[in-house]
């Protein structure tokens, strides 16, 4: 049962990262590998706040959404000039730096040690701590995301997101400020991204930037290619796919040194099929081409 | 005073390695537009290939090195032929390309893990014999990578600019189907360069692997630096890879001299970040008109 419960709060985790970076990649048809770098600053901030000054959880997962939001700035400016091929590698480049900066800037973040020791987080009287609560309370998060997410997705601007991504031009055209709306939308994502790196935070109780690698950005980009960009169902089944998939490996009686390699095989395979095979992933909306 | 000039020799020398794997991800991203990140996946394999020629089987090297460069060209061969000209004929775009790229590069990461294991391996036993000019040393390793890139670097520009397979190629670069329609074998042409491209890095490989030694992660940053310098060095122009590798190597170096080795893969991202900003046509590339410049 605690297996159990384990598994689905790692899904209600990655569900919020998906649809978040799904605002960028699937709604705002940017390509971006940086996701994990949010995921990550979110983590980071939220964990010094209450590790450093003492903070409490909300306050901490409010600053640290801020935080993270305006940090994005760093990207999503500098990215309204570049297109294709060029974003990609740009956003490789600032997922990369915050990484090494996570990583060997050891007076801040104590770098490859990592913090630990990161206190639960408590309500009232009511300290989160244990698997059951764990589990409703992530879940909880999960839902106010994903309802703030489609609330965003079907409102006019995620309407005028969309159709930036089928053609700016004809946006432009139509009196849309182009450049807030992409700015707009990597902070928003970045935001819910750090609300995920709280939760993570918090359940783990422990991290360290290897967590938040180029890898990771990279796994959580694939669960949109593989379930789907551009709406609701398609990152959430390519969020539980990824998670639960590995896991049955475990049920197939392979040894754990093997497993987490094969793990990263068959979502690589998985990728490689899904964009030749059907470029929409398993139940999008949008293809990319 | 010394330690400044060792370190920048070393950077140098680190710039090499850089231009060699630049180099052929110069070819191959400048004549088919895909951001060939698989190549690190190439790079690994062929330094995990030269170790169990070299290492474990002790072959000379005169064997192995040869054998491993032609497994890579092999391999690079058979990843345009099963990954990329399958999405080409479908109209993919390039990010699609580039995407299955960076999946295909997990799956041979992770397939060298499940047989080597993840731990660094070192090819040769022992200190490598040094050789000392005034101050600065030099082992024999590190003198081999600067007479390789010098002769790659010879050899590959001047079949560039003097032979027809150079023309072929510059021709690919400017239009691949305008080239095809003039009577060329495109196909085959881009078969070659996906072989020599992925010999060159697998040159690389082996070199940086008796140098340092291997292990299943050495090929994304290496790649990266790659992809880095060829677009500091210009899009379009196969030498500025080559440029744009030395310009890296010897920033890192002095970024270790300046701070520590554990900022020198930031130079390679700050690199990056302010040539897509300030210059994005790179340092030899020419502005082109705006329809002409792609995605920049």
């Amino acid at each position: 049962m605690n297996y159990f419960f384990h598994i689905i709060i790692m899904i209600n985790i990655y569900i919020i990262l998906s649809l978040s970076l799904n605002l960028i990649v699937g709604m705002g048809g940017m390509l971006s590998i940086c996701h994990a770098a949010f995921y990550g600053i979110g983590a980071y901030i939220g964990t010094l706040l209450m590790v450093n000054l003492g903070w409490t959880f909300l306050p901490a997962l409010l600053v640290a959404i801020i935080g993270t939001a305006i940090l994005s700035l760093i990207i999503s400016i500098p990215s309204l000039r570049l297109k294709g091929d060029y974003f990609i590698l740009g956003s490789m480049g600032f997922q990369s730096i915050v990484f090494i900066l996570l990583y060997n800037w050891t007076d801040l973040t104590r770098g490859p040690y990592g913090i630990s020791g990161i206190p639960s987080p408590s309500f009232l009287d009511l300290k989160i701590s244990g698997l059951p609560l764990w589990f409703v309370f992530s879940t909880t998060v999960m839902f106010i995301c994903s309802m703030f997410i489609i609330f965003l997705m079907k409102s006019p601007f995620g309407r005028t997101l969309k159709s930036i991504r089928e053609d700016e031009l004809a946006a432009a055209a139509l009196g849309k400020n182009i450049p807030l709306f992409k700015i707009k939308t990597f902070a928003l994502a970045a935001g819910f991204a750090a609300v995920a790196g709280m939760l993570f935070a918090g359940y783990m109780r422990y991290i360290d930037p290897t967590s938040f690698t180029m890898m990771e950005s990279v796994f959580i980009l694939s669960m949109i290619i593989i379930g789907g960009a551009g709406n609701i169902r398609g990152p959430v089944i390519g969020a539980i796919v990824l998670v639960v998939l590995p896991e049955l490996l475990r049920f197939l009686g392979m040894p754990d040194a093997i497993a987490a390699n094969m793990r990263q095989i068959i979502y690589g395979l998985a990728m490689i099929i899904l964009i030749r095979c059907r470029p929409q992933g398993l139940l999008g909306d949008y293809k990319f081409t | 005073m010394n330690l400044f000039l060792q370190l920048l020799l070393n950077g140098f020398i680190n710039g090499c390695v850089y231009a060699l794997v630049a180099l052929g991800f110069a070819l191959i991203c400048n004549t088919t537009r895909i951001f060939h990140f698989a190549h690190a996946g190439v790079y690994t394999f062929s330094a995990y290939v030269f170790y169990t020629f070299y290492t474990q089987q002790n072959l000379p090297l005169a064997i192995a090195i040869p054998l491993t460069l032609g497994i890579a060209a092999v391999l690079g061969i058979a990843i345009d032929c099963v990954l990329y000209k399958p999405l080409e004929k479908k109209n993919a775009s390039t990010l699609l390309a580039m995407l299955s790229s960076l999946g295909l590069y997990i799956i041979i990461v992770n397939i060298i893990c499940m047989f080597y294991g993840n731990n660094s391996k070192i090819l040769v036993a022992g200190l490598l014999s040094t050789v000392k000019f005034g101050g600065l040393m030099l082992n024999v390793v590190q003198i081999a990578i600067f007479a390789t890139f010098i002769i790659v670097f010879a050899v590959f520009s001047l079949t560039l600019y003097y032979t027809g397979l150079g023309i072929k190629l510059r021709a690919m670069r400017d239009n691949p189907t305008l080239l095809a329609l003039n009577g060329v074998n495109a196909n085959l042409l881009r078969l070659f360069v996906f072989g020599i491209g992925s010999s060159l890095c697998a040159l690389a490989a082996i070199l940086t692997g008796l140098d340092v030694g291997i292990d299943p992660n050495i090929g994304m940053s290496v790649t990266i630096t790659a992809a880095v310098a060829m677009i500091a060095g210009g899009m379009g122009v196969f030498e500025g890879a080559a440029l744009g590798a030395l310009m890296i190597g010897v920033l890192q170096s002095l970024a270790v001299w300046q701070l520590s080795v554990r900022w020198q893969d930031m130079v390679t991202f700050i690199v990056l970040i302010l040539f897509l900003l300030l210059r994005p046509q790179g340092l030899l590339g020419r502005k082109g008109r705006l329809e002409e410049r792609g995605n920049v």
